[in-house]
C-alpha cells in the first residue's frame, strides 16, 4: 500500500461542543463563523416536557465544532442573517419541533404541505407574471418534488420549491435503536449516495465510541466512496447529455456507469455498494484476481472517458447549449453554503477529502476547472476533472487487494460526535446521540441538503426549459433531503 | 458526433445487444412514491444501451394517460399517496401495476409508522411484482418484456379487444 492516511497525528476524537444558554446561541454561531469556521448543519432534538436542544455545526480544519443549547421555551435568536446557509436548516427545526428563529421574516414552512401556498412561496407580481406548478409527479424516470416556477413567457423570475415528498421519518426511526443499526438508516436515506451517509454515520458513531479505524478500515472505505464518486459522475455526466437531447453523450456515459455498476458488484456483492459499509470494521476482501481486473477495468474506463470527453467539446450544439447557463457566482456560493462540484465549478477550492483524518486520502488537494465559471458548463467540467482524480486514487489504493480492516480503541467515549464525508454531491454530515450503546439522536445532512437554495439561487433568469438541464448539472437527490 | 456514433455502433456490437423480434408494445409510466432513488437509477439503466428496452416496445412514457402501466417504486409515504392514486385514476383501462423494488412490495422497509402508507397493495391492485433492492436492470427487462409476452398472450386466448392505443409509439 502506497497511499498514507492523512495527518501524522491520526483520527481526531469526537467533536468539540460548546454549551450555550438560549441567550447565547446566536452569539456562540457567529462567534464560530467569525473564526473563520463553515456552517455545516443545525439540527433540533426533543427533550422532555416542550424543551428543544439544538445543535449547529461548524467544520474547521483541525475537526468540527458543535454549539449546543437546551431551549426550553422553543426560541433562540435567528443566525440566518448572517449564515444564509442556515436558512432551510431553521425552517426545518420550526416545521418539526415548533422553534421559533426570532428574526427569521418571514419563517417559511418547508416540511410542512398543509401550509396555504401564499406561505411557502415568495409573491411574484407585475404584468404577465404567473405560475407554472411541475410535480409531485415529473414526465421522466425522476424523483418526487414540486416546483412552483414564477415566470413571464418561458422567462423564469423566480422559484419556490417543495419537497420532502418522499419522508419517511427515518431519524426518528432510527431513535432509540442500537448504534449498530444506525448505518441502515443512513444507508436506506439515499441510494446515490449510500456509501458517503453510511462512512459518515459509521465515523460518527466510532469516534462516539471512542474508537478509531486502522489503515486497512481506512483504505476499504475509501475505496468504496471513490467506486461510489466514479459511478455518480459518470451517471452526472450523461444525465446533462440528455439534459440537451444529446443521446450519443448520454449513451455513452450511461454504459461507462453500468460497467462501473456491474464492476461494484463483483468487488462488493452490491451495485450500489449497498451493505459494505458497517460500524466498527470492514469486510471487503475481493479475490486478488478481481481486484487485478478491477484495476484493468478502472483504467480502461478512465481512458474511454478521456477519448469520449474530447469528442463531447467537438459537438458545437452541445457545448453552446451549456455555456453561461444557471450561472452560480462564487460570492453567492460561499454566501449560500454551496458544497461538492457545484461549488468548486464556482471556483470555491474545498473539499472534505483534504481534511478527513479518518480516509486514506494522503495529499489530496482539491481542484477546479481552468476557468470556474459556476454555469453548466463549469459544472460538468468539474465531474470530469474530479473522475480523473478519483481514478487515480483507486488505481493507487487498489495496487493491493483491500484486506479485513478494524478499529481500536483509543480514547474517550462522547455523547455526541459528527462525521463529515465529501459524497459526489459534497460534503455531508452526520451527527449522532449516543445514550451508552443506543441511538438518542440521528442526523443526516447530505451534499444534496446544503446546494438546493444554491440550485435554486441559479435559475432566476433562464428559460423555462433550460430548468432540467440546470437541474441535472446540479443532479441533487431528494431521497437524503425528505429522508 | 460521427467519433461518438461510432463508438456507439462497436459498443452495441460488443454486448451484442439482440434486434427487435417481437411485436406489440406497453407504454410505462413511473412514480415515485417514496423510494431511495436506487429503482429510479436502476429503472434508467434498462433504457441505456446494455437492456435498450425500447426496441421490445417497451418505453416510459410522459403521462400516465399515456401508459398501459404503472411502475411504482418506494415504500408510498403519506405523503405521495394522493399523487399516486391520482395518476392511477388518470391511465386508460386496460392498465397493469407494477410494484418495482421490495419498499413497493412492503419488504424490509424502514421508517416511521405514520409516514408510510404502503405497501402499495394496500392502495392499488398490484399485477406485477419485481423484487429486489433495488431489482438489477436484467431483472426489470425480464419482468417486463415476460408481462408483455403475457399480455398478448391473454389477448389471444380471451379474444379481448386489444387496448387503446395509449402509447407514443
Amino acid at each position: 500500500m502506497t497511499a498514507r492516511p492523512d495527518g501524522a497525528s491520526g483520527p481526531r476524537s469526537a467533536a468539540a461542543i460548546t454549551r450555550v444558554a438560549p441567550a447565547g446561541w446566536r452569539p456562540a454561531c457567529l462567534r464560530a463563523h467569525a473564526d473563520g469556521a463553515r456552517f455545516a448543519g443545525l439540527f433540533g432534538a426533543p427533550r422532555g416536557g416542550r424543551a428543544v436542544e439544538l445543535r449547529a455545526v461548524f467544520s474547521t480544519p483541525a475537526g468540527e465544532r458543535v454549539i449546543a443549547c437546551e431551549t426550553p421555551e422553543r426560541a433562540v435568536e435567528s443566525v440566518v442573517d448572517v449564515l444564509p446557509a442556515a436558512a432551510w436548516d431553521e425552517r426545518e427545526a420550526h416545521d418539526l419541533h415548533g422553534v421559533r428563529f426570532v428574526g427569521h421574516e418571514p419563517l417559511r414552512p418547508l416540511l410542512d404541505h398543509d401550509a396555504a401556498l401564499e406561505r411557502w412561496t415568495v409573491p411574484v407580481a407585475g404584468r404577465d407574471a404567473h405560475q407554472v406548478a411541475v410535480g409531485p409527479v415529473h414526465a421522466g424516470v425522476i424523483e418526487s418534488g414540486h416546483f412552483r416556477f414564477h415566470v413571464v413567457g418561458e422567462l423564469i423570475l423566480s422559484l419556490d420549491l417543495r419537497l420532502f415528498y418522499k419522508r419517511r421519518g427515518l431519524e426518528a426511526a432510527a431513535t432509540g435503536r442500537p448504534a449498530e443499526d444506525a448505518i441502515a438508516y443512513a444507508q436506506r436515506a439515499c441510494a446515490a449516495c449510500a456509501v458517503t451517509s453510511s462512512v459518515a454515520c459509521a465515523q460518527a458513531c466510532e469516534a462516539a465510541l471512542g474508537l478509531a479505524p486502522d489503515d486497512e478500515l481506512r483504505r476499504a472505505r475509501t475505496v468504496l466512496l471513490e467506486l461510489e464518486r466514479v459511478y455518480n459522475h459518470l451517471h452526472d455526466i450523461s444525465a446533462i447529455c440528455a439534459g440537451v437531447g444529446f443521446a450519443p453523450g448520454a449513451a455513452a456515459y450511461a454504459a461507462l456507469k453500468e460497467r462501473v455498476q456491474r464492476l461494484n458488484l463483483r468487488l462488493a456483492g452490491h451495485r450500489f455498494l449497498f451493505g459494505s459499509v458497517r460500524l466498527g470494521g470492514s469486510d471487503l476482501a475481493p479475490a486478488a484476481a478481481d481486484v487485478a481486473d478491477a484495476r484493468a477495468q478502472l483504467r480502461t474506463t478512465g481512458d474511454e472517458h478521456a477519448a469520449l470527453w474530447r469528442q463531447l467539446h467537438f459537438s458545437r450544439s452541445l457545448q453552446e447549449r451549456l455555456d453561461a447557463v444557471g450561472v452560480l457566482g462564487r460570492d453567492d456560493a460561499e454566501r449560500l453554503g454551496a458544497v461538492g462540484p457545484a461549488a468548486r465549478a464556482a471556483g470555491l477550492r474545498r473539499d472534505v477529502r483534504s481534511e478527513s483524518t479518518r480516509l486514506c486520502y494522503g495529499g489530496f488537494a482539491p481542484v477546479t476547472p481552468a476557468v470556474p465559471a459556476g454555469d453548466v458548463a463549469s459544472r460538468m467540467t468539474q465531474r470530469a476533472i474530479e473522475l480523473e482524480q478519483s481514478l487515480a486514487v483507486l488505481d493507487e489504493l487498489l495496487a493491493d487487494p483491500p484486506a479485513p480492516g478494524r478499529t481500536r480503541a483509543i480514547g474517550p467515549t462522547a455523547a455526541v460526535a459528527v462525521g463529515r464525508v465529501e459524497s459526489p454531491r459534497g460534503a455531508t454530515t452526520c451527527l449522532v446521540e449516543l445514550d451508552g450503546r443506543r441511538l438518542r439522536a440521528l442526523h443526516l445532512r447530505t451534499g444534496s441538503y446544503a446546494n438546493w437554495p444554491s440550485l435554486v439561487h441559479a435559475v432566476p433568469g433562464s428559460l423555462l426549459a433550460d430548468f432540467p438541464l440546470i437541474n441535472k448539472s446540479f443532479e441533487l437527490c431528494y431521497a437524503c433531503v425528505d429522508r | 458526433m460521427f467519433v461518438l456514433l461510432s463508438h456507439l455502433q462497436r459498443l452495441r456490437r460488443a454486448i451484442a445487444a439482440p434486434g427487435p423480434g417481437r411485436r406489440g408494445s406497453l407504454a410505462l409510466r413511473h412514480v415515485d412514491a417514496g423510494s431511495c432513488n436506487g429503482c429510479e437509477h436502476e429503472l434508467t439503466a434498462v433504457m441505456s444501451p446494455f437492456y435498450d428496452l425500447q426496441q421490445y416496445g417497451l418505453s416510459i412514457v410522459a403521462s400516465p394517460r399515456h401508459a398501459d402501466v404503472l411502475l411504482v417504486t418506494g415504500a408510498i409515504t403519506t405523503r405521495m399517496a394522493p399523487a399516486l392514486r391520482a395518476a392511477h385514476e388518470a391511465m386508460p383501462e386496460p392498465r397493469l401495476v407494477a410494484a418495482l423494488g421490495d419498499c413497493a412490495l412492503g419488504c424490509n422497509v424502514l421508517g416511521l409508522r405514520e409516514q408510510l402508507a404502503g405497501p402499495l397493495e394496500g392502495i392499488v391492485a398490484v399485477d406485477l411484482r419485481i423484487p429486489g433492492c433495488p431489482p438489477s436492470p436484467a431483472v426489470i427487462a425480464d419482468a417486463l418484456t415476460a408481462a408483455l409476452l403475457a399480455r398478448g398472450e391473454d389477448r389471444t386466448v380471451s379474444g379481448e379487444p386489444p387496448a387503446p392505443a395509449g402509447g407514443r409509439r
